[in-house]
């Protein structure tokens, strides 16, 4: 029974596993440590061809700039990733079409505020994420209402079932982008969460408690950013994903906060929490609270690969490798710009 | 030359290690020359130091940099399907200013690319451009419309997004361009629709423009009258002719260019990398070109000579100096070898790397190994079989070597070959002796057996030939191998049974043996009489009293009893479980082998007993009683050794060769590795020589499978008669064939091999192989060449 319930579990994506886990081994703590002492960024590509990187960057002419290095690992995760997806099929096909939505979203919201502020689409589209990039995508800046947004152009894309919350005939201006995002990613959330729960098992309880982290995030984060702006409480409470461990007590906690503190009360309450606005400050040698919250995510996503035979894996193997792209560009912007004092602020990845 | 090859595969290379000291402005030339030569090893002076904090890593980088030009080349060169010229790519020397040219050449070639996109461009909007003119014949003049080309795959969500956006008020019209177009950028083929939109008012205008924009459409201008349009149409036509030349042109030219680049793109590739590779070895030496290198003993004029030549070379006054080192580190391991000897000793380095000058397994597994293979496979049919598939590849071996064999499988074998030869031939020789092809036997010296004389007539359907009877044996056994006759016999297979079993047993005896007296030539060499005495010697007894006690008693057996006495013959099993049951065998009335078997037999045993507290105890008391008489004479031997240290130290100014303290003795773990070794012999004598029956298990498959297969296919298609018989056997021919080639070659012989390979690893070489070594790596540029570093 054993063997027979491992073969379906192969045939449902073993393979593609053994891969992601294969793809996951960038670069040791080891490596950092050679990378923080490059001098210039070529020595950064000499170095980087020692690691699981490889040649990537073989091909590209000198002098190396810091955003060829940037695009040039995304398009190594982008390559990766798209030959997963191209070989999965029905549940993981479902899953990792989720873990692009948020790509998507990332996506029409830079295009739509792009097109606010009067920039040329041929300027944004290098920006947006290859991920997140479908067919509709580039023809969001036609419209000027939400009504119109999803009335032409999304209601074919995937993203459609979650912005019906957000239609409305106002005019799309700054304040209303914002909103649009957070729903649209509180729906992406609740969506994704629904999902993984209902599919149960290994993927249920690996996937629930990295996206409730998410959905804690969000809200925290949300909160936070809304301190002095005309957001008011009520429709900053409608923006809360409802999914994580603060629903539904924190979060109307949460609702109420007018102050730093009162956030950062709210959220000692909760163990996994605490530990995060500990510590944290604008002082310098201070870690921020975002750092933090980064810190906490790997974590999360580094302890996902203990389990086999989930598709935490896949989610936890694109955030890793995006966290990695991060610390690889920080530091090589830290050398280009030859600023040394914070090349050591990368999250490092166990 | 080939006997000397001989004696260095038995032992490994003498090594030393040796220093250079560089001039600089020679060090290029003569690192490039040892690269040609292959014989020396750099070790890495600096080994804190990152690797883009050496000394030569702006031309490291610049090299790297040429490889990527190359590599631009190679994939223009094979975009145009040109052939690359790879014949002659031994280049004998590197000179570093003719890599310069290809810079300019990469340029060039570059710049015409660059012009070949613009043309391409241009010709493909035209192309367009015509095709839509061509299409657009109706049209209302009063209504607005606007054309362009997209994409084949945008088309559909394209019609949908404009008609979402203008609420169905527009009309589109699309067809496909049926030639198919190139993408400028990355020269794929692409398929494109043409479309109009027609629509009214500003407003949709601006909109339908957004969409087109959006969906990457590229529009173009069209005027509405036909007259307008007939015009333009035909101004298009004459840019297209008029680009289409320009292309032409380029193109020949480029192509021109590239077929010069294609002669050469294979000699420059391995330029670069040769260069690379010397500055990859440079970083290896110290800051002043101090470099140090293992190299074997023999070829240091060869290394001499090499430096000198390269000293030379760069016109420098001042020459080269290399100069022996004294040191305590283990040396690397190098066995040379050639095409045939290589693919036996990859056998024995996939073990583990031999220690530094232990015996070398290799030189005796080119015959033992192949031989334990055949005893397992004996097959005349097979073996030629084999013996022909590894003819061909070694006939063939020039072609392969110059274009190396893709397939991974392929390759194994073909690195192989010398070894499938000679397991074919040895399968040869042994179904000779198991007298089997194919399962059937031949009857060449004609059978020793009489039947006549056992008064045979066709009524009875069974028979047994008596060899007691005068006159049924002919006195004289059948010339070589086994009697045809046992073909026939129901008993086959328990006679051959006990006959295999009883050989198999021998065999591993003999190889075990081997084994320890190889043993003993590496106890001679290094010299270490302790373990020759107190390890070896009770090992060699034990063995022999045990393991070696049953094969006299086999051959005994054998030469000794006939026939006739067959029936009172003493079971050698029973006579071995008296033997340590210490039972006389006559108490019991059982016959015994031979006369004084019992006293011999309790001398024996006594022998064995004695020999394991000899093997467990003698090695850790006297090394006890060493350590003790050390530490007896304070500081006596120990300051000796340190002042050694101390001179090193000042001859190599360096603190690496320091590092091995003199031992610290502790008692315990010397008792108990003795203890391990000890138990982990005694029963090996035993586990080891039952592991040796495989070698009957396998013989006994083969040839059950064997018979099974001709038996149940072939037999069926030759006993039909007549025309159907013929057809028949045809078909089943080829059933029988590829099953034999299937499951008789390939899967029993890799069945086979994996057990002679388990018989040499662990039963053979675990008497005497240590294999904690580490292999020499030679800086060669053929190996780098080869992409084997």
């Amino acid at each position: 029974n054993k063997v027979s319930s491992f073969k379906i579990k192969l045939e449902n994506g073993g393979f593609l596993e053994g891969l992601v886990r294969g793809f996951k081994n960038g670069i040791s703590k080891e490596d950092y440590r050679h990378l923080t002492q490059c001098d210039t960024l070529e020595d950064l590509k000499l170095h980087l061809q020692g690691t699981g990187y490889g040649h990537f960057l073989a091909n590209e002419p000198s002098p190396l700039t810091v955003s060829v290095i940037d695009e040039k690992l995304r398009e190594k995760l982008v390559i990766e990733f798209e030959y997963i997806r191209n070989h999965a099929y029905k549940d993981l096909a479902t899953f990792l079409d989720f873990i692009k939505y948020s790509y998507m979203i990332d996506n029409i919201i830079l295009l739509i505020t792009g097109t606010l502020h009067q920039r040329q689409l041929s300027e944004l589209l290098p920006k947006c994420h290859p991920l997140g990039i479908f067919d509709q995508m580039e023809t969001v800046t036609i419209a000027s209402t939400t009504a119109d947004l999803y009335n032409a152009i999304l209601v074919d894309s995937p993203l459609a079932p979650f912005f019906k919350e957000c239609i409305s005939e106002e005019d799309l201006n700054e304040m209303n982008i914002e909103i649009i995002r957070n729903t649209l990613y509180k729906a992406y959330l609740e969506a994704f969460y629904d999902w993984c729960q209902q599919k149960g098992g290994a993927t249920a309880d690996v996937m629930c408690e990295i996206l409730a982290f998410e959905a804690d995030r969000r809200s925290i984060i949300i909160t936070i950013n809304s301190f002095g702006t005309e957001l008011t409480k009520e429709d900053r409470a409608k923006l809360y994903p409802r999914r994580g461990k603060l629903y539904p007590d924190g979060l109307l906690e949460l609702s109420k906060a007018d102050e730093y503190e009162a956030v950062k009360r709210v959220s000692e309450l909760y163990a996994e929490y605490k530990p995060l606005f500990d510590g944290t400050g604008n002082n310098p040698g201070d870690k921020t609270l975002e750092d933090k919250f980064f810190e906490h995510e790997v974590t999360l996503n580094v302890n996902s690969f203990m389990q086999q035979f989930q598709y935490g894996v896949f989610y936890s193997y694109v955030k890793l490798k995006e966290q990695e792209c991060r610390n690889i560009i920080w530091i090589a912007e830290c050398i280009a710009q030859r600023h040394r004092a914070k090349i050591d602020s990368y999250i490092p990845i166990m | 030359q080939s006997l000397f090859k001989m004696g260095s595969l038995f032992r490994s290379e003498e090594m030393c290690l040796a220093q250079l000291y560089l001039q600089s402005e020679a060090a290029f030339a003569c690192v490039s020359e040892l690269g040609e030569l292959g014989l020396a090893q750099f070790r890495d002076l600096n080994p804190d130091v990152n690797a883009f904090q050496r000394k030569f890593v702006n031309e490291v980088r610049r090299c790297d940099d040429m490889e990527r030009k190359l590599r631009f080349l190679e994939k223009e060169v094979k975009k145009d399907n040109l052939a690359i010229d790879d014949t002659d790519i031994i280049t004998s020397k590197t000179d570093y200013r003719e890599s310069f040219r290809v810079r300019t050449t990469e340029e060039t070639v570059g710049l015409y690319n660059i012009y070949r996109e613009r043309g391409k461009t241009h010709i493909q909007e035209s192309l367009t451009a015509s095709a839509q003119y061509n299409l657009v014949v109706y049209n209302i003049s009063f209504i607005i419309f606007v054309a362009g080309v997209l994409m084949r795959d945008k088309i559909s969500a394209f019609e949908r997004v404009i008609w979402r956006a203008c609420r169905g008020n527009v009309f589109l019209r699309y067809t496909e361009i049926e030639a198919e177009l190139e993408d400028p950028h990355t020269g794929d083929k692409v398929n494109k629709y043409v479309f109009i939109v027609f629509f009214q008012g500003d407003q949709l205008k601006s909109r339908i423009k957004k969409i087109c924009t959006g969906f990457r459409a590229t529009l173009y201008p069209c005027p509405e009258t036909p007259q307008e349009r007939r015009e333009i149409a035909l101004g298009v036509m004459t840019r297209i002719e008029d680009l289409q030349t320009v292309l032409n042109q380029t193109a020949d030219h480029r192509r021109m260019v590239l077929s010069q680049v294609a002669l050469n793109i294979r000699v420059w590739l391995i330029k670069v990398r040769k260069i690379k590779a010397i500055y990859h070895t440079l970083n290896l030496f110290n800051k002043c070109l101090i470099a140090e290198c293992w190299c074997p003993v023999v070829d240091i004029d060869r290394i001499q000579l090499a430096l000198r030549r390269g000293t030379e070379l760069s016109g420098s006054s001042v020459p080269s100096i290399m100069q022996q080192m004294q040191t305590k580190e283990n040396p690397p391991t190098y066995n040379q070898t050639d095409k045939f000897t290589s693919g036996f000793q990859a056998i024995i380095d996939a073990f583990g790397v031999s220690n530094y000058r232990e015996v070398n397994p290799a030189p005796f597994t080119i015959i033992t190994f192949p031989f334990l293979f055949a005893v397992m496979f004996g097959d005349m049919g097979h073996g030629l079989l084999m013996f022909l598939f590894a003819l061909y590849l070694v006939l063939k071996e020039n072609r392969y070597m110059k274009h190396k064999p893709e397939d991974e499988i392929f390759k194994m074998m073909f690195d192989g070959r010398y070894l499938i030869l000679l397991m074919g031939l040895f399968s040869i020789y042994t179904g000779f002796l198991y007298n089997e092809c194919f399962s059937r036997s031949i009857n060449i010296f004609g059978t020793s057996w009489n039947v006549r004389a056992m008064n045979f007539t066709l009524k009875n359907q069974h028979l047994t030939l008596d060899p007691n009877k005068p006159g049924v044996f002919r006195g004289y056994p059948y010339f070589y191998g086994i009697d045809p006759i046992w073909q026939s016999a129901e008993n086959k297979i328990t006679v051959q049974n006990s006959y295999k079993m009883k050989n198999a047993v021998l065999m591993g005896f003999a190889q075990m043996i081997f084994g320890l007296s190889l043993a003993f030539c590496n106890r001679r060499h290094f010299k270490d009489k302790l373990t020759l005495y107190c390890e070896l010697l009770p090992q060699l007894l034990f063995l022999c009293a045990l393991i070696g006690y049953l094969c006299m008693c086999i051959l005994y057996k054998w030469s000794v009893w006939t026939v006739a006495q067959s029936n009172t013959a003493p079971s050698l099993l029973i006579g071995l479980i008296d033997m340590y049951m210490l039972t006389d065998p006559k108490s019991n009335n059982r016959v015994p082998l031979y006369t004084g078997q019992y006293q011999v037999q309790i001398f024996l045993v006594i022998v064995t007993v004695l020999c394991v507290p000899w093997m467990f105890l003698s090695k850790p008391y006297i090394l006890y009683k060493r350590s003790k008489q050390k530490k007896g004479v304070p500081g006596g031997l120990d300051s000796q050794s340190d002042d050694d240290v101390a001179i090193l130290h000042h001859e190599n100014n360096d603190a690496n060769y320091g590092k091995q303290e003199p031992e610290s003795f502790d008692m315990s773990e010397v008792i108990i590795y003795q203890a391990i070794h000890t138990i982990e012999f005694c029963l090996s004598c035993i586990s080891h020589t039952a592991s040796y029956l495989r070698l009957w298990a396998l013989s006994l498959a083969h040839s059950e499978l064997s018979e099974v297969l001709w038996s149940m296919v072939m037999h069926t298609g030759l006993a039909t008669s007549g025309t159907s018989g013929a057809i028949l056997s045809f078909f089943v021919f080829w059933f029988f064939s590829s099953l034999t080639v299937s499951i008789l070659l390939v899967m029993e012989g890799l069945s086979a091999f994996l057990h002679a390979i388990r018989l040499h690893w662990v039963e053979f070489q675990s008497k005497f192989y240590k294999g904690e070594g580490y292999i020499f790596s030679p800086f060669s540029f053929t190996l780098i060449v080869e992409g084997k570093v």
